[in-house]
């Protein structure tokens, strides 16, 4: 029982940590034009695939500064991207820069960035790009921003319908019992069979290959509830058989409650603990599904950034060689999110 | 040594004829189950991608060079211009007898086509799949034997990390590496050894939940302590006892996950440029391909099938010699 108790806690210190980082990524999306320094289209056409400009803080005579600085910097070599900082002057590091306007949550007009380098004179301040630009010279820090908000949108709206559906498949299989059940049961357990990634794949062929951004989300978050239900009707059923015949359903029936009435108020309440587990695992396997298909090239397509498409422009071979830990940042966000969400089922099946 | 012996021939019980011809009966019934599947899957497939409307030639229509009528003209040669049923009818009707048609972007037979990918396909899965379940036996096996705190520890942050480390970024991160040591005279072997090694690792994680789960159940229950109290060696307790009560829903979960292994593989090849089905099918949705999308479908669903009903041939196997021995 020690055993138990070490592990309960355990659970809730991974829960508040995968709270925490689910928390971080979802307020950036949602605040992206705001975190992120530049406009995710604009292109640096001076500044094709930089690395990422060095964050200094102690200057040319060998003074420390607690504000990070930048120096600018120039393309010298354009066959091999080589960039040549000049150090005669640093621009040093603000919050709350004025920079390209947006439209703040939809709501607000207005040119404020979360930071930035500030000062400068006019047009010589230099660019801050965290993880370099890419090859048409666009921030790719601030496209990483942008990107994941996507993702970040899909997969829960996917998870939702998804779970719907395979509640009201599930509840009705398992409250029908008979035949319709072992109907359903067949269905559910060969959909829960079948290889996931082929059948998205083999449904989203019966779309246009470029779609724009709505369009692109409306057709994943359709495909994805289409063949993510199983998982989620299996389990319903499991838990419906499991509690329709105790005391308290009896109780209802007994007082008159419709068949309906039982379902939704008395026995989805007891069984939602569970469900939501369920649900947890599914939304990593959605967000997953939403990068492989715009790795693929047939998700979100440039020139909207999604971290699909940021990792199979990073996945060029001619492009990994050059700066691969700053190539690859989208892994790292994804590796995140799927972290961030198993945290929250750690210890449970 | 002795012991061993004997208790080996004790157990290693043949199957009753009951058995048997109850275990013709689960073959036949999963037959018929995956025929079923298989017919209903490409028929809604083959619905799906007819309603959308756009096949190979659709594309034309963009080309001012080529008149509307040769599109027409090319409907008619390809059959697309009748009826969906009447298509998918000759489609089933040519499939049954292994013509799964033409490809319209590489212009050679689909069937041909799609087998030698398969074949570079359950290569890979296979390594990766026997992969999988060494580790997980030994892990298993020696978390069991060495009844350590710090061993279950280490092996549950395994489950836990493989379980949250998505294929895609194992991919790229193996793509990664094969730029600072592959020559291209060990690019073959390096994509099979790194592709199976990154679609292991998910694996590796829901097959070692599983087994080590039921293990751990199965060692406090009541006859493996009579095994014990027998003065049987740990050893053989676990192999011959524990293992075989465990097995069983081991086996369920092992057929369950090539739908993963192959789910897996349109990542990895993609990422690795490994020329299997999961490569193909990109390829083919990319290009509208509907004939290789309906056989990559086709295929890989039947090898799940395949996979299942083996595991669960395999489960009635393991549960009867069970019951055989201990009566």
């Amino acid at each position: 029982m020690n055993d138990a108790a070490h592990s309960s806690k355990g659970r809730s210190g991974s829960i508040a940590v995968g709270i925490a980082l689910l928390l971080l990524m979802y307020v950036a999306a949602a605040l992206a034009e705001f975190v992120a320094p530049y406009d995710y289209r604009e292109q640096v056409r001076l500044e094709p695939s930089a690395p990422a400009t060095t964050l200094r803080f102690i200057d040319a005579t060998g003074a420390f500064h607690l504000r990070p600085f930048v120096y600018q910097s120039h393309l010298t070599n354009s066959r091999e991207y080589e960039y040549t900082e000049d150090p005669s002057e640093a621009y040093p590091l603000s919050l709350f820069v004025k920079g390209s306007n947006y439209r703040l949550l939809g709501l607000f007009d207005t040119d404020v960035h979360l930071f930035g380098v500030a000062g400068g004179r006019g047009d010589t301040a230099p660019f801050l790009h965290l993880l370099g630009t890419d090859q048409l010279g666009r921030d790719r820090f601030s496209r990483l921003v942008l990107a994941s908000r996507f993702s970040l949108l899909i997969s829960p709206a996917g998870t939702l319908l998804a779970c719907l559906l395979g509640v009201l498949i599930g509840a009705v299989s398992g409250y029908a019992g008979s035949r319709a059940d072992a109907m359903l049961i067949a269905v559910t357990d060969t959909v829960i069979a079948l290889p996931t990634l082929i059948l998205i794949l083999a449904a989203r062929a019966a779309f246009p290959l470029e779609l724009p951004p709505s369009r692109a989300a409306a057709m994943l978050i359709s495909i994805f509830a289409l063949t993510g239900w199983a998982e989620m009707a299996r389990l319903t059923r499991a838990q419906v058989v499991s509690v329709k015949n105790l005391e308290f359903v009896s109780a209802a029936r007994a007082l008159g409650a419709r068949e309906s009435r039982i379902l939704s108020a008395h026995i989805l309440p007891n069984i939602a603990g569970p469900l939501l587990v369920q649900a947890t695992l599914i939304l990593p396997a959605f967000f997953l599904a939403e990068v492989s298909l715009s790795f693929l090239g047939v998700g979100l397509q440039e020139p909207e950034p999604s971290l699909g498409n940021m990792l199979s422009s990073a996945a060029d071979l001619t492009q990994l060689g050059y700066h691969p830990v700053l190539l690859l940042a989208p892994a790292v966000v994804i590796f995140v999110f799927v972290l961030a969400t198993r945290l929250l089922t750690r210890g449970r099946r | 040594m002795q012991i061993n012996g004997q208790r080996g021939q004790n157990v290693r019980a043949v199957l009753s004829i009951g058995a048997l011809s109850q275990m013709l009966k689960l073959i036949a019934r999963q037959f018929v189950r995956g025929l079923l599947m298989l017919i209903a899957v490409s028929a809604i497939t083959f619905a799906l991608l007819a309603a959308a409307g756009g096949d190979a030639l659709s594309g034309l229509q963009d080309n001012p060079q080529i008149s509307q009528r040769t599109i027409e003209q090319l409907r008619e040669v390809y059959g697309l211009d009748r009826p969906m049923i009447v298509r998918y009818g000759k489609w089933l009707g040519s499939a049954l007898r292994g013509d799964l048609g033409n490809s319209m972007t590489f212009r050679i037979p689909v069937a041909s086509l799609v087998w030698a990918r398969l074949m570079n396909t359950l290569l890979m899965g296979t390594v990766a799949f026997v992969l999988s379940i060494a580790v997980t036996f030994a892990l298993s096996v020696w978390s069991v034997l060495l009844k350590r705190k710090w061993l279950d520890h280490v092996i549950e942050t395994l489950i836990f990390l493989t379980a949250s480390t998505p294929r895609i970024v194992l991919a790229l991160l193996a793509l990664l590496l094969s730029l600072s040591f592959v020559t291209t005279s060990s690019g073959y072997a390096y994509e099979l050894a790194a592709g199976a090694v990154v679609l292991s690792i998910p694996l590796i994680s829901i097959l070692l939940a599983q087994l080590k789960g039921s293990l751990d159940e199965v060692m406090s229950e009541d006859f493996i302590r009579t095994a014990r109290a027998k003065g049987l060696p740990e050893k053989l307790v676990i192999g011959k006892h524990a293992m075989r009560a465990a097995l069983s829903p081991f086996l369920t979960v092992a057929g369950l996950s090539l739908g993963s292994l192959l789910g897996g593989s349109v990542i990895v090849e993609s990422v690795l440029g490994w020329q299997g089905v999961g490569a193909l099918m990109v390829a083919a949705v990319r290009g509208r391909d509907v004939p290789v999308v309906m056989a990559v479908v086709l295929v890989t669903s039947a090898a799940v099938w395949l996979g299942n009903a083996l595991a669960e041939v395999l489960q009635f196997a393991n549960d009867a010699r069970i019951r055989t021995s201990e009566r």
